[in-house]
């Protein structure tokens, strides 16, 4: 790899990261990957913007603490290789650079990467709505005047946007890139790729999808965790009438919750009591956490999240209904930020609605365990004096992580949830 | 259509308008008998004789006082100073009193007078003879001030100046004196005063001229024409009142300005003009406004000196190359 | 002559209440000059004045009230507001007015002699000025020039023996200022200033010269000025003595013995114009007081013919 392309962002300037959190999303002439940061801190400065094509071992941010002064840090010409000759003034540091390109009446830059934009190019540049910045990212002299404004128009219009990489494999293959769909935006390598399988296939065949940034998330995850840990997972069977009853009572009273409501309430009392099934594996050992951050598997169509209900174990089943229930509302519309994702204890992934009856979820690391539930069936069971009666049955599967959690643990676990599943007064 | 030298263009139309308007009348040392020191009154005195043809003694500040009382008494006096710069020996009565004399009084007299002489360079007439000092007349309020460039511009703006209620100073130019250029014959030919013109028209830079820098400009427009550079040339003829739209109007156009003219660029008009571009055109220029005057020094009387003391086509040509990098 | 004294007395009092701004230069004891000359023209001759002018302004016809509203300032005033005490004006009257430089206005008023003689009409231009003046580079111009021409001009110069605080000895190469008409080959006369009838006398013969074409004549007019060069003048080479034995001479006084004993005039009558002349003043006072203060939005109007806008 020589260079790679940013196209996302997940955390912006002036923003907190941490460790281990997603940071930004390249894509390399191999593939695509979400990075997460390898430090805890505040983004002070993004070096690169999205589309940027950066050289290796170029820095592309900056994370420090807040109000820390980076201006030696910072490269005169974080992207282009050029030198500047002319002394025109150059932005000197962080603070400058964000606070003096703004001017009453005037939308523009006045010096951008050390480059000086005359007025008439501002008002070229607005009046035409191209960005001076971009301009100014493979332009080659020091003054950006309303002429070069006017020639990267032309040449605006006339280009085909597409990434180095996409631009690159389509010289490879001969594709001309003016035949490449694509609905706004730049042509990116799948794209091209696409464009390729389309020219081969006879209509019937296969589908290329290519692969998103959720999707890729999602299966490194689930590949590190059946990878990295001891996993395996403990089932049991639970009468649910008591939480059938309590959820009718409650809805007499006006007070809609779901089964997953009630359970996140009952899981996270029972986690309090069980500290290693709500730990976390770390290098240093095996963190016990003395609060159950509940995270609830939302399915969407392009694939899994899971936000997480903070602080679970504090709420009462009102606030969790409510809580739990703008989480998932917000999942679906995508408007979560990663720290909605972040910091989860414990994992509920219910399949129920789907009538599925029981499965094995996979544990999301570095989670310790996962607890899958499955749908309510009305099953003949044998009660206590030996009868047959029809209960509603609920199977639980609790998957973990066998480095922390050992199988009487896990057992014992689900005997206490079935207890309070039970008899669901048991929690106060 | 008739071709005539600079000079000549003067005496005609002092001749037409004296003949046209009684009131008009000529004062000034050697105009008489002389004909003028550089011809512009020849023939005068043989038309109109002494009473309208007023040789006077070397007394500048008298006669150019004078001109201000028979000018509010109803007459047109033009009055011919040999060298413009003999109007600083009659300084207060020119801003003192005819500036003034018309506002003093709450806008009841007027003062249709022409102060006329050549000034400017390249003769060899040293330091008191050379200046070009329109800039102190402009400062003053109530004097307006006239710089024509060819003989066409001279015969249209000296009509223009006699026929105009207020006072005007007429800058002309001792090195245009001899220089031939084709003159409309109509006695009512006449140059609005305060209408610059384009004299040559262009699309990457703006130079405005006055004077001999007109010419100096045309000449480097010709020049770099052939590297496909297009420069537009404005001779502003009237400084007083300014032609300001046109200027503005080709600045937006072409996005570079340089101002080029005689006087002393330290404070020298150029300045104004700068300013107002400045003001009025910023967001439509890709350069700063340049600047092209005499450096600051008195005009020196060897050759090499008053030529490097002068603005020069050279010092056009690289003002306009400066802009436009 | 009681119009100008009047007038003048009335301007110190404004003045030392704080009413006008700038300097005032009072004309008192040089009544009998400007009112006999300007008395002694037709209509259509030109008159120049001074900054010690409001004498020849009075004089030659300009209305107290127009005058007083110009000292304060206010659009109703002689020039709008925009002269003041200095440049008093009014060209309807052939006034070409009064001059804040000394000497300013005489080469002005030559002019409109030389228009005259250009026009061929028997309008002769009278400028006064003072002895300081008379040093003036441009009134030697003028004379020189007014002479070789022989223009219909006559020059008054009012020699009241201080140029601010310089007393004409120190500063003029000459006792008497008419001399210098013959370094011009100029008609000149010197005269008591205080004495309309000598006053009279030269100006009569001068017009006479001056409108059969012999040319100018030079009129110095001895005189003195009761006040300071301006209010508020403490007047260091003045002393309170030759101050006091000067004002025993007033010209108002003298003249109107003259009208009495040789029975022009009765006590009675001079009387009268006293008291038409104070209550021509007081009228002038609520005139401008009741005045409008100009617009300041007028302040670049009347500077050309043409407006622009620059």
């Amino acid at each position: 790899m020589t260079e790679g392309t940013i196209l996302k962002w997940f955390v912006a300037e002036g923003a907190q990261i941490r460790e281990g959190e997603p940071f930004f999303e390249v894509e390399t002439d191999k593939l695509t990957l979400v990075v997460d940061s390898h430090h805890t801190g505040t983004v002070l400065k993004l070096l690169a913007g999205v589309g940027d094509a950066v050289p290796v071992m170029n820095p592309i941010a900056i994370i420090g603490n807040a109000g820390e002064d980076i201006s030696g840090l910072l490269p005169q010409s974080p992207i282009l290789p050029e030198k500047i000759t002319e002394s025109v003034p150059v932005v000197e540091s962080v603070t400058a650079s964000s606070r003096e390109t703004r001017f009453a009446g005037d939308s523009g830059e006045r010096i951008l990467n050390g480059k000086f934009v005359t007025p008439r190019a501002r008002k070229i540049a607005r009046e035409t709505n191209i960005s001076i910045a971009d301009i100014a990212k493979s332009f080659t002299g020091s003054k950006i005047s309303s002429r070069d404004v006017l020639a990267f128009a032309e040449t605006e219009k006339n280009r085909v946007k597409a990434s180095p990489v996409a631009q690159r494999m389509a010289d490879e293959k001969g594709i001309d890139l003016a035949s490449v769909k694509k609905d706004g935006g730049r042509i990116m390598k799948a794209d091209v790729s696409a464009a390729l399988l389309r020219g081969t296939s006879s209509g019937r065949g296969e589908k290329l999808v290519p692969f998103t940034g959720m999707r890729k998330v999602i299966a490194s995850r689930m590949l590190e965790s059946q990878s990295e840990m001891a996993q395996t997972h403990n089932r049991i069977r639970v009468d649910v009438s008591e939480l059938v009853a309590l959820r009718e009572k409650l809805a007499e009273g006006g007070i809609k919750v779901s089964y997953n409501d009630i359970l996140v309430r009952l899981v996270s009392r029972v986690l309090r009591e069980f500290p290693y099934v709500n730990a976390s594996w770390t290098v240093e050992g095996i963190l016990l956490h003395e609060y159950v951050n509940m995270g609830i598997a939302v399915g969407l169509d392009e694939g899994l999240v899971v936000p997480v209900l903070r602080d679970a174990d504090t709420l009462t089943l009102a606030e969790i209904a409510l809580q739990g229930g703008a989480l998932v509302q917000a999942a679906r519309e995508g408007s979560l930020s990663p720290d909605d994702f972040s910091e989860g204890t414990f994992t509920l992934s219910n399949l129920g609605m789907f009538d599925t009856e029981e499965f094995v979820a996979i544990v999301n690391p570095p989670q310790a365990a996962i607890l899958a539930v499955g749908s309510i069936i009305r099953q003949p069971v044998a009660d206590d004096a030996g009868d047959v009666v029809v209960k509603p049955m609920m199977t639980l599967t609790l998957s973990y992580d066998h480095r922390i959690v050992d199988g009487a643990v896990a057992a014992k676990f689900l005997q206490r949830l079935k207890q309070l599943i039970r008899n669901p007064l048991l929690v106060y | 259509m008739t071709v005539k030298t600079y000079y000549n263009a003067i005496a005609t139309v002092l001749a037409e308008e004296m003949r046209r308007d009684p009131a008009v009348f000529v004062m000034g040392e050697d105009i008489a008998e002389g004909g003028g020191t550089f011809s512009c009154t020849k023939g005068l005195l043989e038309e109109f004789g002494r009473n309208r043809v007023r040789n006077t003694p070397i007394s500048e500040c008298g006669f150019v006082g004078m001109s201000l009382g028979a000018a509010i008494c109803g007459l047109r006096p033009v009055v011919e100073l040999m060298f413009l710069d003999f109007a600083c020996n009659a300084m207060d009565q020119i801003i003192n009193q005819i500036s003034k004399a018309r506002y003093m009084s709450g806008g009841t007299v007027k003062v249709p007078l022409v102060l006329r002489g050549p000034q400017g360079g390249w003769r060899g007439k040293a330091a008191q003879h050379s200046q070009s000092l329109e800039t102190l007349y402009m400062h003053v309020p109530g004097l307006k001030v006239v710089c024509p460039s060819s003989p066409y511009n001279v015969a249209g703006l000296l009509r223009a100046s006699i026929r105009s209620d207020d006072p005007v100073i007429f800058c002309e130019h001792k090195n245009l004196i001899p220089v031939k250029g084709e003159v409309p014959d109509d006695p009512e030919f006449l140059i609005p005063l305060g209408k610059a013109d384009v004299v040559r028209q262009g699309k990457d830079v703006t130079v405005i001229a006055s004077l001999m820098c007109v010419h100096f400009a045309l000449e480097v427009a010709e020049k770099m024409a052939k590297e496909g550079i297009s420069v537009e040339v404005i001779d502003v003829r009237t400084l007083v009142p300014l032609d300001k739209a046109t200027v503005l109007e080709s600045v937006r156009k072409t996005g570079r300005a340089v101002v080029a003219h005689e006087a002393v660029k330290f404070c020298g008009w150029g300045s104004e003009i700068s300013s107002i571009i400045m003001e009025e055109a910023f967001e439509y220029l890709d350069a700063p406004v340049a600047r092209v005057g005499a450096k600051y020094c008195p005009i020196p009387y060897a050759k090499e000196l008053e030529d490097e003391a002068l603005p020069s086509v050279a010092d056009i040509e690289q003002a306009i190359r400066r802009v436009l990098s | 002559m009681v119009r100008i004294r009047k007038f003048e007395e009335l301007t110190e009092v404004f003045f030392s209440q704080g009413r006008f701004r700038g300097t005032v230069h009072p004309y008192i004891g040089q009544e009998a000059i400007g009112s006999t000359v300007i008395s002694n023209l037709e209509e259509g001759d030109y008159v120049g004045s001074t900054h010690r002018g409001h004498g020849h302004t009075i004089a030659i016809g300009c209305e107290t009230k127009k005058m007083l509203a110009e000292m304060l300032g206010k659009e109703n005033g002689l020039c709008r507001g925009r002269g003041g005490s200095m440049h008093m004006q009014d060209f309807s009257r052939g006034y070409l007015g009064q001059n804040g430089i000394v000497g300013g206005g005489v080469a002005m008023t030559t002019g409109a002699a030389l228009a005259a003689q250009i026009k061929g009409t028997k309008q002769v231009a009278v400028a006064f000025y003072g002895e300081g003046a008379s040093n003036q580079g441009v009134v030697h111009e003028t004379m020189n020039m007014a002479s070789i021409w022989k223009l219909p001009m006559i020059f008054v110069c009012e020699n009241n023996q201080f140029g601010v605080t310089t007393r004409v000895d120190k500063s003029t190469s000459v006792r008497d200022i008419s001399v210098r008409a013959k370094a011009y080959e100029m008609a000149g006369t010197t005269v008591d200033g205080r004495s309309v009838i000598q006053v009279e006398e030269a100006i009569q013969e001068a017009l006479r010269r001056a409108r059969s074409g012999e040319g100018p004549t030079l009129i110095e007019a001895k005189c003195f000025r009761w006040l300071g060069h301006y209010f508020g003048d403490n007047e260091p080479t003045r002393t309170r003595e030759e101050v006091e034995a000067e004002k025993k001479k007033d010209p108002i006084q003298m003249h109107k013995s003259v009208l009495l004993s040789e029975k022009f005039a009765t006590e009675a009558q001079l009387t009268s114009i006293e008291g038409e002349v104070e209550e021509e003043i007081k009228q002038a006072i609520a005139f401008a007081e009741a005045g409008p203060a100009p617009d300041p939005r007028s302040v670049t109007d009347a500077v050309f013919c043409e407006p622009v806008s620059l």
